[in-house]
């Protein structure tokens, strides 16, 4: 179990969708009254509601609306019957965070190292995470990155920024 | 762990096998000293993207080089043409594809960090493609007078790919100079359009030639005018715009435009190896019978004169856009 | 028989032979990476075929589209990575089997009924393009409008578990689709002056985000659990299955080929169509998305329906009705050929002889595909710790070689992270990606159809069609409610038996 527990006895018979639901709603406000209002224009003249560039993000605001109200509500009254995909045992936080590392290094450093130092870097990184025991498999890392930024960018001529410099 | 290697093996060796190669050719010389990249700002598929891999095909063989074309679609072609003007280390092997787009981005975007104009060295105008002004098989009209008096009197309908195409545009211009009554239908892409016209959903469209040229001939469009300066040799019957005079039309004349561009920090000698090249490729047979198919003419614009022409291109779609209330603030 | 000959002259030449296998071979391989769609490899084969003779360029161009097709489904199913869009839907069961050691069930039945698919799709392109076409002419905004709104119904068949987090998840897709410029008028939606976003969020980011970026998340969030070697050599496809399996197929294809036959909607919404009318008429309904391989049956022959059927505007009309026929017709115009009605009248021959390479390409297909499979379904045997780091950089090249812009590899991360928080609460992907496909073709059709009828509402009642699809639409809504209310009888009637309640 990952999450709140939900047990039979509180009012509340799955905490998920509650907090999920209450995280809507209150993005759907956002959305109805700020996102909505601020950042869509609309033409000078309109000679019908339905053609105004806000009409569907209204409507899809409104019953966003209403359906986290009723998953809050739902959260409330049904304990959720199938969500065997959703418990797990966790594993040691170290693993998460290297796993969480690489994901950055792919987004900050893709630019700046190039596709293949980053690949290398990220790859490393998910083996070191997982941990990978098997010494050649490392070799993999670098193996990978290399072989398929040239498959790329000379076999396929598809352009990858390769190196940094 | 052996069956992974031969995994990536087959893999890797049936791509490799089955694309072929296209290995570097560049041999000592001034410019090009590496790749250059032709950059679509396009997605693949349109006229754009078709012409520069055929362009490409052909520099190739003329530069000695290899050229690498890479679509960079994004907001109208400005997303593209705005990383070219940033300039950047390979500024020098980068050239672009510019089209009507790189006009009316200028016009409509809001915002945008380039100049069109002096941004650029304006390398070659390769390919100019007339818009048709077409009516579906059982309308009404036969002449571009007859549709004008009708539009002034009741609402009519125009499509095009989408808004800010040239075919948008084009409409809207007509509209003004006009002073008719029409409503924009947009789709997305000609491909999209070209049904509701065909089936009469919308009552005319100032498609492009080849979008429309087949349909021409087989009777199932009626083509009443074409955009550009003379008529097109392709339907000499059909009169121009411009013939017309009245209206204010004697000096409608829109093109589909295609050229190469680079930032202006492009050397000088790259432009002169450039424009030969360009040159043998635009005189070569298989260039001929592709400008043919798509019933355009070559682009006879080089350099300075190229840049003129954008300048009032830009001018021109500028004033259009601000009239239509297109312009983003 | 004059024609008969230059028919087999045209078409009886080593050259083309050849190009429908290469056009497969990459086809299958390139669709299989993530990122690397079967649209980019035509884009990148076409100069290749400036130089061909025209019957063999096109063929290579069509053997790609179709190998590709495929070829994302291999990736979907192995990886939960779909190598192209069309085949997001085949994941929805194919990678639950492939969980299960069953992968190369998966995979033998995923290409069984790609190659059933082609076969018909390939059938209705030479025999009925004449009629299709037409009704592809008498398709225009309100018929579409309404074609829409009943694959919308869809959502409600797709949405297992919880009718309101599918409804929620597609609302979301809906929202994101928005964003960009808008059609009609080209104002600015929620692209907060990011040049980025002003062509819309890009689809190739988004769907691998969703579905490989989370289950990679999990793994490392997970306390590592032994690797299960999947049995790769293990049982295809009885005969028995396939057989079960042929009326979602055959039924699949069928609206492949309409849908491929309109231009504009995609292999992707018919995939998820059709997966869903199996499901709706399926018995065992509860094991779809778990792992039923006619799941995988019907999404697969839905999207491959679609491959021929696309070349019924394009030869007929000159319409490309995708991206991929686009570029095809691009080919066609290099060679001096403009498809439409005259290319039927003055190039009969050569249109014969391309019918002629497009049913070889099924064939050929069928092979390249099992010999695939062999080597694929290894990859089910590689343990994930070391799989999965190489998918995420096959995920982060891929998305970055679509727009060639590091800001797609931020999509892709940022939809992941999206995809895990959907899991964690429990909200199906699926819809939201409904959502994002169908969404801005419901608001265009919607617009214009009120710019076309100039606002005059009886535009969406004007003719046969449209009400076809209403009827549809009320009829999949009912069906929907009838389900849910006898359900929740059943449900009580349970509840209130003696000893069986809480």
């Amino acid at each position: 179990m990952t999450g709140p527990q939900s047990s039979g006895g509180s009012p509340i018979k799955d905490a998920w969708d509650v907090i999920a639901g209450a995280m809507l709603l209150a993005f759907s406000l956002v959305l109805l009254f700020y996102l909505i209002p601020e950042h869509i224009g609309v033409p000078p003249v309109m000679q019908n509601p339905m053609m105004s560039p806000r009409w569907l993000p209204t409507i899809v605001g409104w019953l966003l609306l209403a359906f986290s109200l009723l998953l809050i509500a739902q959260g409330f009254l049904t304990a959720d019957s199938d969500d065997s995909g959703r418990r797990f045992e966790r594993g040691p936080w170290l693993r998460f965070a290297l796993m969480g590392l690489a994901l950055v290094v792919y987004v900050g450093l893709f630019e700046l190292l190039g596709a293949i130092l980053s690949g290398i870097l990220a790859t490393l990184l998910l083996f070191i995470a997982h941990p990978v025991r098997t010494w050649w498999v490392y070799s993999l890392a670098i193996a990978f990155p290399l072989g398929v930024s040239l498959l790329f960018t000379e076999v396929m001529n598809v352009p990858l920024p390769t190196l940094p410099f | 762990m052996k069956k992974l290697l031969n995994v990536l093996c087959a893999a890797t060796c049936g791509g490799a096998v089955a694309l072929t190669l296209s290995v570097s050719t560049a041999q000592a010389q001034e410019w090009p000293s590496d790749d250059v990249r032709l950059v679509v700002p396009y997605a693949p598929g349109g006229t754009t993207d078709v012409l520069s891999r055929r362009v490409a095909d052909l520099l190739k063989e003329e530069l000695d080089a290899n050229i690498v074309v890479e679509n960079r679609p994004g907001a109208g072609s400005t997303v593209a043409t705005g990383r070219l003007a940033r300039g950047g280390r390979d500024a020098d092997h980068t050239i672009l594809m510019a089209s009507p787009g790189h006009a009316i981005g200028a016009a409509i975007y809001p915002n945008l960090t380039y100049d069109p104009v002096e941004d650029f060295v304006f390398i070659q105008n390769m390919l100019n493609i007339p818009n048709v002004m077409v009516v579906p098989a059982d309308s009404p009209y036969d002449t571009p007078l007859e549709f004008i008096e009708a539009a002034q009197d009741q609402n009519m309908s125009f499509s095009s790919s989408g808004v800010g195409s040239s075919i948008h545009m084009s409409g809207e211009l007509f509209k003004t100079m006009t002073g008719s009554d029409m409503t924009h239908v947009p789709f997305a892409g000609s491909g999209a359009a070209l049904p509701a016209l065909l089936g009469g959903d919308v009552d005319v469209s100032f498609e492009n030639m080849p979008t429309v040229f087949s349909h021409i001939q087989s009777g199932d469009l009626k083509a009443l005018a074409v955009t550009s300066e003379e008529r097109s040799q392709y339907l000499p019957d059909v009169p121009t715009l411009k013939e017309i005079g009245e209206h204010g039309l004697d000096d409608f004349v829109t093109t589909a435009w295609f050229g190469l561009i680079a930032h202006e920090s492009f050397p000088e000698e790259a432009v002169t190896t450039m424009q030969e090249a360009l040159q043998a490729v635009m005189e070569r047979e298989e260039f001929t019978s592709f400008v043919e198919q798509l019933g355009g003419e070559k682009g006879t614009r080089a350099g300075d004169e190229f840049k003129a022409f954008i300048a009032s291109e830009v001018e021109r779609w500028d004033a259009v856009a601000e009239q239509a209330g297109l312009r983003q603030e | 028989m004059e024609n008969l000959t230059e028919v087999l002259q045209l078409f009886l030449a080593a050259e083309n032979f050849l190009a429908i296998a290469v056009g497969v071979i990459v086809g299958v391989t390139v669709g299989s990476i993530p990122g690397l769609t079967a649209t980019m490899a035509v884009a990148l084969a076409l100069p290749f075929t400036f130089s061909m003779e025209p019957v063999a360029a096109i063929l290579l161009l069509v053997g790609i589209y179709k190998g590709g097709m495929y070829g994302g489904s291999i990736t979907a199913i192995l990886i939960r990575t779909p190598g192209s869009p069309a085949s997001a839907c085949t994941l929805l069961d194919g990678y639950p089997l492939a969980q299960q050691g069953e992968a190369k069930k998966a995979l033998k039945m995923a290409l069984y009924s790609s190659v059933i698919a082609d076969f018909i799709s390939n059938i209705a392109l030479i025999f009925f393009a004449a009629y299709l076409a037409k009704i592809a002419l008498n398709f225009g905004a309100p018929e579409f409008f309404w074609l829409i709104c009943f694959s919308l119904t869809i959502i409600i068949s797709l949405a297992s578990g919880s009718m309101i987090k599918g409804l929620i998840a597609a609302l979301l897709g809906i929202l994101f689709s928005l964003v960009g410029l808008d059609s009609v008028f080209g104002s600015q939606r929620l692209t907060f002056g990011n040049y980025n976003l002003m062509d819309s969020i890009s689809f190739i980011p988004l769907l691998i985000g969703l579905f490989a970026i989370p289950e990679i998340i999990e793994f490392y969030r997970k306390k590592v659990v032994p690797h299960l070697r999947a049995k790769a050599s293990g049982a295809g496809v009885s005969l028995g299955e396939l057989k079960r399996s042929l009326k979602s197929i055959v039924r699949g294809s069928l609206i492949g080929v309409c849908i491929g036959a309109i231009p504009g909607t995609g292999a992707t919404a018919a995939a998820f169509i059709s997966y869903s009318d199996a499901k709706r008429r399926s018995p065992n309904r509860e094991r779809f998305g778990k792992g039923e391989v006619e799941g995988v049956a019907a999404s697969e022959a839905g999207n491959n329906g679609v491959a021929g059927a696309t070349m019924i505007p394009l030869l007929s009309l000159g319409i490309p009705g995708d991206v991929i026929t686009a570029i095809i017709l691009g080919a066609f115009m290099v060679h001096g050929l403009t498809p439409g009605p005259l290319l039927f009248q003055e190039n009969l021959p050569l249109i014969y002889a391309l019918f002629l390479g497009i049913m070889l390409s099924s064939l050929i297909l069928l092979v390249v595909g099992n010999a695939a499979i062999r080597y694929f379904s290894l990859i089910a045997d590689i343990p994930k710790s070391i799989l999965f780091p190489i998918v995420l950089m096959f995920c982060v090249y891929g998305a970055y070689a679509v727009n060639n812009d590091t800001f797609d590899v931020w999509l892709m991360l940022g939809f992941g992270l999206l995809g895990y928080v959907f899991n964690r609460t429990g909200i199906p992907a699926a819809p939201f990606l409904i959502g994002f496909i169908l969404g801005p073709m419901f608001e265009d059709n919607l617009r214009r159809s009120l710019l076309i009828g100039s606002n005059d509402l009886s535009i969406f009642v004007r003719g046969p069609i449209t009400w076809f699809f209403i009827a549809l639409t009320v009829g999949s809504i009912l069906l929907a409610l009838y389900r849910f209310v006898s359900s929740r009888h059943k449900a009580k009637r349970e509840v209130s038996e003696p000893g069986s309640g809480v």
